[in-house]
């Protein structure tokens, strides 16, 4: 953020990123205490890690064509699915290597994103949604009923550990690089592309869908490649998610999964990358701090049993979401959009 | 260059709001379309930039061409590629985007950016004041403000064609004054117009032709100078009598009813 009465005097200037000195060496130093966090961090950290680099790559992906598009998904989990079995797939049955199957599980679950893309162009709210919960129940029922050799029914996959030059990727750590290299090449395109010229597309749809017609945009196409980019992203980590899990079931990507994505997305922040990343941390770490003090209190508080409990757990966590719509309805970035305003015009009031 | 040959117009299939409109607009000219609430003057720019459809509606007769090629029922934006771009009526910012954003959205199809600057600087060059706003976020513009943007949004596409739809609708006398001297200084530059306005007197001031609608049909058409002396026009749309006095609108309206009917 340039101080106050620092203007970008050019579109290019206006265009940067990283825009001073400060934020370049914070982002250096937050990537180098990413990359360096298997040396200090215990190998619980490092697991909760692999899952938010997961999540992350997810939910930016739905960022894209929800936040900046304006397209309401609630498919992400089917797309993400549709991405795990093919990586498992092809991984199982070709032996495939990794550098291969995530691409391709994120262009198989591109396609399929595609697909509902399409209905998007003609319908719009909540007949939207409607149509991406079908995605759901689509990918539920081919996987459970199509011949158990195409998908393995509801047996699921096994997935073979990824290999690199001979080298097995399968411990924690490995796997954390693993998903690290790819969540960082990911938002790293996000970051491009809603900057380009087709992020600034996916805004103008969203918030005006005749007006970016009569500015040139093709908003049938805009839209349809707004679900393509996020089933990618969606595709990418479900084949990430296989690799670490090693194993693919339907029922690890349920309509469940999908509002999870949508309600990281809202506590981040709508239409922003950063926003996205931040409601990934935030409902994982609320996650993982019931898995944690569940069973605590489960053991210390025997009367009231184990089911009570965890579902006590749950409860919490959706009210936690419920607090934010409530009080911060535009997610935690928007509060940091102000804070970052009022110190550019500091002292100033407004 | 811009021809509609006979066109009709419907809604749902069953509202024919246009019923064979014919107008031709001139290289370099800037056409003015006058006509009542309800005359079918914003279907009409809607017909030819295609954003009917996004209302359920459709040219159903007749033929749109620009610069001899057939547009008619074309997407919006193919339109827009062949060089027309339509400012819509009420000021349809994006209101969650800065100034300069809106601006740089406005040249969706220029993958340069030193292009893209080219065209920012002669957008700021003809409306400082949008360069004084350009980091502010559009929704928080005035009136008047927004209505700049959008036709600096519209220069950006570098169009053969403006159609603009009521720029001055709601906005105050020295606002409507920014707006036209704006259009006039691209008209200057050679821009082409079809205007639609209420206010007929900024419109004649700024027109070399004029037409007139009611009903969805044009009942009146001829040079701007010669409309703004007919008698008829100067009653109906500049409120002013053969005497030279000014009428109240209850009478205008009175007649111009009464004037229908028997007509």
């Amino acid at each position: 953020m340039d101080p106050s009465g620092v203007f970008s005097v050019s579109y290019r200037q206006d265009r940067k990123l990283v825009r001073t000195k400060w934020q370049a060496l914070f982002l250096l130093g937050f990537m180098a205490l990413l990359y360096l966090a298997p040396f200090y961090a215990s190998p619980r950290i490092v697991a909760i890690g692999n899952i938010m680099l997961i999540s992350a790559v997810v939910a930016v992906g739905l960022q894209i064509c929800t936040g900046y598009a304006g397209q309401i998904n609630l498919g992400q989990a089917a797309f993400m699915g549709v991405g795990a079995y093919t990586a498992g797939l092809l991984a199982q049955k070709y032996q495939m290597s990794f550098l291969l199957t995530i691409p391709l599980s994120g262009l198989s679950a591109a396609a399929f994103g595609f697909l509902f893309g399409l209905t998007a162009a003609r319908i719009k709210g909540f007949y939207l949604a409607l149509t991406t919960i079908a995605a759901q129940f689509i990918f539920h029922f081919a996987v459970l009923n199509l011949p158990s050799s195409w998908m393995g029914g509801s047996n699921g996959v096994t997935v073979p550990a990824a290999t690199l030059f001979g080298l097995k990727i399968s411990s924690t750590n490995g796997l954390f690089y693993l998903n690290l290299v790819f969540a960082t090449i990911m938002i790293a395109g996000a970051f491009g592309i809603v900057r380009s010229r087709f992020g600034r597309a996916f805004v103008a749809v969203r918030d005006d869908d005749v007006a970016a017609g009569i500015m040139g945009i093709n908003v049938a196409r805009t839209k349809a490649t707004a679900f393509l980019i996020g089933a990618f992203y969606a595709g990418v980590g479900g084949a990430l998610w296989a690799y670490m899990i090693r194993f693919v079931g339907v029922d690890q990507f349920t309509l469940f999964n999908s509002i999870f994505f949508i309600a990281m997305i809202i506590v981040g922040g709508m239409g922003s990358i950063t926003g996205a990343l931040i409601g990934v941390f935030i409902i994982r770490m609320i996650q993982e701090v019931i898995a944690t003090v569940g069973p605590n209190i489960a053991e210390a508080v025997p009367f009231l049993g184990g089911d009570i409990v965890f579902a006590s757990m749950n409860m919490f966590l959706g009210g936690v979401i419920a607090m934010f719509m409530i009080l911060e309805p535009r997610g935690l970035m928007h509060r940091w959009n102000i804070i970052k305003s009022s110190y550019r015009i500091w002292p100033f009031p407004y | 260059m811009l021809e509609l040959n006979n066109v009709e117009a419907t809604y749902s299939d069953v509202i024919l709001a246009l019923k064979g409109v014919s107008i031709t607009v001139e290289q370099g000219q800037c056409v003015a379309l006058l006509g009542a609430n309800g005359a079918g003057k914003s279907t009409t720019l809607k017909s030819i930039s295609g954003t009917i459809h996004s209302e359920d509606g459709a040219v159903t007769g007749g033929s749109v061409t620009l610069d001899g090629q057939p547009i008619t029922n074309m997407e919006t934006s193919e339109v827009v590629r062949c060089g027309l771009i339509h400012v819509m009526e009420g000021r349809r910012v994006l209101r969650h985007m800065t100034v300069e954003q809106n601006l740089v959205v406005g040249g969706h199809m220029v993958r340069n950016g030193n292009e893209m600057q080219k065209r920012l600087e002669h957008v700021y060059s003809l409306m400082p004041r949008l360069k004084d706003l350009s980091e502010r976020t559009a929704g928080f513009l005035s009136g008047g403000e927004q209505q700049l943007l959008l036709i600096g949004r519209a220069v950006m596409a570098a169009p053969k064609l403006i159609i603009i739809d009521e720029p001055s609708l709601g906005l105050a006398p020295l606002m409507i004054k920014d707006v036209f001297d704006v259009l006039q200084r691209l008209k200057d530059e050679g821009t082409t117009f079809l205007l639609v306005e209420q206010n007929s007197a900024a419109a004649f001031g700024i027109a070399d032709y004029a037409y007139v609608m009611e009903n969805g049909r044009i009942v009146l058409d001829g040079p701007a100078d010669k409309m703004a002396q007919n008698e008829d026009v100067k009653e109906f749309y500049l409120g002013i009598t053969s005497e030279g006095d000014r009428k109240s609108y209850r009478d205008v309206k009175h007649y111009r009813r009464r004037k229908r009917w028997l007509g």
